[in-house]
């Protein structure tokens, strides 16, 4: 059984996003209560959420941007950026939780506390570019613990796999430039699906160029087309870039009774692809993998996707 | 939606007398196509494609890296002999749709724009309207795009718009298209927006139904002739 860490605070609810949006303190209820129900708790070592030093939020977000957040934020506006991004005046502090969170659960796995680990967190955070919140997002967890990895840990390469249904174009964009980090989604079909980019064309600039991979997929489609895309796209490019640290964009969105896209993966096309990640890190990255929470918004069906992943994640 | 908003203004353009050679260099220097040919007061007086010019070099001129020697024996080919007299224009207050509608018809892949006095104001071509039709879509901003299976009755279209702006969501654009079904039309607003669970079920709940865009597209192929008996 590995050791595998669990962040999940209490303090990720207080990000009130108002009435009828998806991205709801719920979601992050029914992942908790899908892990604790399936007795998963007593095997997983919980993770202490704690705001994020600046130094390495300032890493990806310009410094103009965190203050505009902050002030936005404190000043009692629902919005920032855009209608999408629904906020309240603990938004800006759980924000900083959520990166702090994640950094704290990078260090456990790098300092050898922990094999992997599974971060339960809100905000998420793959939307968000470096100056601009967007879908959701405010901070890019997935990008900060990215550079975290590389400039405390001396990581030479990160992969990371973001499975959720939209295309993380904030995590893209940061990185499409470094080959350094390698970016691979699979994601809704963009001219179907938020937030229009991700096409198979776009694979970075640069010296970055061929370190970014995009598998789009059209509406409709399920298990067999991941496990098709997967085995094509993504197994024959970590092959080569060999990435020391896996970072996962988790997004339980393409499942079929998402209402927020339009894919069908099933429960068990979601095991499939979590275990094919599991093997990726055991194969390159000494099982070193890092899993964040991104989308998903079935209700009824996140404790089981979550109850699944985690276990897998443990490998029991 | 007009021909002056998205056309190229700063044109390359050729003299009658510009050699085949130079018009070349230009195009293979500034990736086009298409160069307009004008007098001294810039009065269109012909078009110059680079099909004109493959057609009247020897291949190893057009797609090889040739000698100098070999080259100077093309010097004297003038454009004026090769160039399209009077060419199919379009008028800057025309509008892109015409200019979509022309293009077809006429087969070229790019038209000079000219006043009421034939002179040059800018080229329109394929290029441009793409990147037109690009902004009038939407699909350059971030957003989803739904497909709204409705009615073909009076007010429909309404009744869907009414919904996205009590929603308080941006509309990127709105496609209307037929749907295999008699008396039915596919909708597909473009929606600047993640946020679609909702404006998706209170559609729903108004009667609408939500199909899976493929779906739609699906079922716009032929379907394959029943086995026979």
């Amino acid at each position: 059984m590995k050791r595998t860490g669990f962040l999940y605070d209490q303090r990720y609810l207080l990000h009130d996003t108002g009435p009828y949006h998806p991205e709801r303190s719920e979601r992050l209820q029914a992942i908790y209560q899908g892990i604790e129900s399936a007795g998963l708790l007593p095997h997983l070592t919980r993770i202490t959420a704690r705001p994020a030093d600046m130094q390495w939020v300032e890493t990806i977000h310009t410094e103009k941007y965190i203050r505009r957040f902050e002030e936005v934020c404190l000043s009692g506006h629902r919005t920032l950026d855009c209608e999408d991004n629904q906020m309240c005046r603990e938004t800006y502090e759980t924000a900083l939780l959520a990166v702090g969170g994640t950094l704290e659960a990078a260090r456990m796995i790098m300092a050898g506390e922990l094999d992997n680990a599974f971060c339960a967190i809100r905000p998420p955070g793959h939307h968000a570019e470096r100056e601009e919140a967007m879908g959701f997002c405010y901070f890019n967890n997935v990008a900060i613990a990215a550079r975290y990895l590389q400039m405390q840990w001396n990581i030479q390469r990160v992969g990371i796999v973001d499975f959720d249904v939209h295309h993380g174009n904030g995590t893209q964009h940061i990185f499409e430039k470094d080959p350094t980090v390698f970016y691979y989604s699979i994601h809704e079909h963009p001219s179907f699906a938020y937030p229009g980019t991700g096409r198979e064309f776009e694979m970075g600039s640069g010296e970055g160029y061929g370190f970014t991979k995009n598998s789009p997929v059209l509406p409709g489609q399920s298990d067999e087309d991941y496990r098709r895309l997967f085995e094509q796209d993504l197994l024959p490019a970590f092959e080569k870039f060999v990435p020391e640290v896996i970072i996962v964009s988790t997004g339980f969105d393409a499942h079929k009774e998402d209402d927020m896209a339009d894919m069908r993966v099933t429960t068990e096309g979601f095991a499939w692809i979590m275990r094919s990640i599991m093997k990726l890190a055991d194969t390159y990255a000494q099982g070193r993998l890092l899993s964040v929470l991104e989308g998903g918004y079935a209700l009824d069906r996140l404790p089981e996707l979550a109850a699944d992943h985690v276990r897998i994640m443990l490998d029991a | 939606m007009f021909v002056s908003r998205s056309m190229t203004e700063k044109v390359i353009t050729v003299r009658k007398e510009t050699s085949l050679l130079e018009a070349q260099d230009l195009m293979n220097k500034h990736q086009i196509r298409h160069l307009p040919v004008v007098d001294d007061d810039n009065i269109l007086v012909g078009i110059i494609t680079d099909r004109d010019i493959r057609g009247a070099l020897p291949y190893r001129l057009v797609k090889e890296q040739p000698e100098s020697e070999e080259r100077a024996k093309y010097a004297h080919l003038k454009v004026e002999t090769y160039m399209t007299d009077k060419p199919a224009t379009i008028s800057p207050e025309h509008t892109l749709q015409d200019a979509l509608l022309l293009i077809q018809e006429k087969r070229m892949g790019a038209f000079p724009v000219v006043d009421r006095d034939g002179r040059l104001k800018g080229i329109i071509s394929v290029r441009d309207l793409l990147r037109a039709f690009i902004n009038v879509l939407g699909i350059g901003e971030p957003g989803t795009l739904l497909c709204i299976l409705a009615e073909e009755k009076v007010g429909q279209l309404k009744r869907i718009v009414d919904v996205i702006t009590e929603e308080k969501i941006s509309c990127g654009s709105v496609l209307v298209a037929r749907y295999f079904e008699k008396d039915k039309r596919a909708v597909f607003p473009y929606l600047l927006t993640n946020n679609v669970m909702r404006v998706k079920q209170r559609l729903r709940d108004l009667g609408f139904e939500i199909l899976d865009p493929m779906q739609w597209y699906l079922d716009q192929l032929p379907k394959p002739a029943p086995p026979e008996a």
